[in-house]
């Protein structure tokens, strides 16, 4: 199945509808040249974003605070209160600010204070976690990691064959929910769909735990036993996922 | 029309996002912020017009670019700038972008055709969904996302968008 360039754009803007949604989450996961396509319009629009940002830091001039307050009482009108986020999305002021947030820095390190434009890749036939989704899955702990973190790690488990898994919800400029294992020393993704934050998916689940069912099928067919605790992802991180 | 103290404060929280958008439009920060006076000024005098679940966002954001869509016309009709000011000009240039990043980005917007720029700016910075942004255009959506295909794959061109194996 093929997909046209507004449809690509329509999926990456959230406007695909669910059908069509599906369908295309579904040859993304097995269609590299297709991953391609919406990565690169992710990468545009979080690019756009990122350069526009800090306009919206600027100070607003008096003027349009009069302007805006109206002819009356302009003691009454309470502090300027921050710019909402853009409807619906994961958006960027959120994601600026998060990024700001020395927490992030140093949890995740310098590669997230700039959003993940290429967060997977295509390698010898393997699609692979790379930049900031690859660091997250690396070095970020379900137990320590900030609750608005760019990257959420679901949780972490080995395979039947002991090799070390995560799933995460990859949170900007599009969701992106997938669950990784750790071969030669590369995260491979095993399955990667186009999540929706919060209830919207699986209204019954908590929205931070909100995975598709794509995601949390595919962990159920591979874990081996019950999910790592806190010290056993810890210890795990110390030895690099190595088995 | 919302209560005019709530019509007041929701425009107050707007001034980020609608001078964004106005600097998208006319790159210069002087003529943005007295396109954004303007907008504010015509909004409050048609509030009557604003429904009271209507999205103000969407009607702001419209009111601002049929204000510059004036302006634009007036400007070729007089050939004179909005801010009679010249000497503030160079003032403006100081909070404009300095990093080399936010330059080419904004370059490349400011090259797009209006029509274009301006569903770009909706949709991909400011966030809106395609519905409100046609709704702020007022264009029907099929419009608006071949306009945003067409402002997309020029960007692409003129930003060189890596792919993602860079």
């Amino acid at each position: 199945m093929t997909f046209d360039d507004e449809t690509v754009m329509a999926y990456v803007d959230g406007e695909l509808e669910p059908p069509a949604r599906v369908a295309l989450e579904a040859a993304m996961a097995c269609d590299p040249q297709l991953l391609r396509r919406v990565e690169a319009q992710r990468a545009l629009r979080a690019r756009l974003q990122r350069a526009c940002a800090p306009l919206l830091e600027e100070p607003v001039p008096e003027r349009l605070l009069d302007a805006a307050r109206g002819p009356r009482a302009p003691a009454a009108v309470p502090p300027l209160p921050r710019a909402r986020p853009p409807v619906r999305r994961w958006s960027w002021p959120q994601w600026s600010a998060i990024a700001a947030s020395l927490v992030v820095g140093a949890l995740l390190g310098p590669p997230l204070l700039h959003p993940p434009d290429g967060s997977v890749t295509a390698r010898d036939g393997r699609l692979l976690a790379t930049g900031a989704l690859a660091q997250a899955l690396s070095r970020q702990l379900v137990s320590t990691q900030a609750p608005n973190a760019a990257v959420r790690i679901g949780l972490s488990f080995r395979r039947r064959d002991g090799a070390y898994c995560r799933s995460f919800l990859l949170r900007a400029p599009s969701p992106l929910a997938g669950v990784a294992c750790r071969e030669q020393d590369a995260w491979r993704m095993q399955v990667l769909s186009g999540a929706l934050p919060g209830p919207a998916v699986g209204d019954y689940r908590p929205a931070a735990a909100a995975m598709p069912a794509a995601v949390t099928g595919t962990v159920d067919a591979l874990i081996a036993g019950e999910p790592l605790d806190a010290a056993a992802e810890a210890a795990a991180r110390g030895r690099a996922w190595s088995q | 029309m919302p209560p005019p103290a709530e019509l007041h404060a929701q425009l107050v929280a707007l001034l980020p996002r609608l001078r964004r958008f106005a600097r998208s439009l006319t790159r210069n920060v002087h003529d943005a912020d007295d396109l954004v006076q303007l907008a504010i000024e015509r909004a409050l005098a048609r509030a009557a017009q604003l429904q009271a679940n209507a999205p103000l966002a969407g009607w702001m954001y419209g009111i601002v670019r049929n204000a510059w869509l004036d302006e634009v016309r007036a400007r070729e009709r007089r050939q004179r700038l909005l801010t009679p000011d010249v000497g503030d000009s160079l003032a403006g240039r100081v909070s404009g972008p300095t990093d080399a990043e936010q330059l080419a980005v904004q370059e490349a917007l400011a090259s797009l055709p209006e029509e274009q720029r301006s569903a770009v700016a909706l949709v991909l910075i400011e966030g809106l969904s395609y519905k409100e942004a046609a709704y702020a255009l007022g264009v029907p959506v099929g419009t608006l996302t071949s306009r945003l295909a067409r402002g997309r794959g020029a960007l692409q061109r003129l930003l060189g968008e890596p792919g993602p194996q860079a």
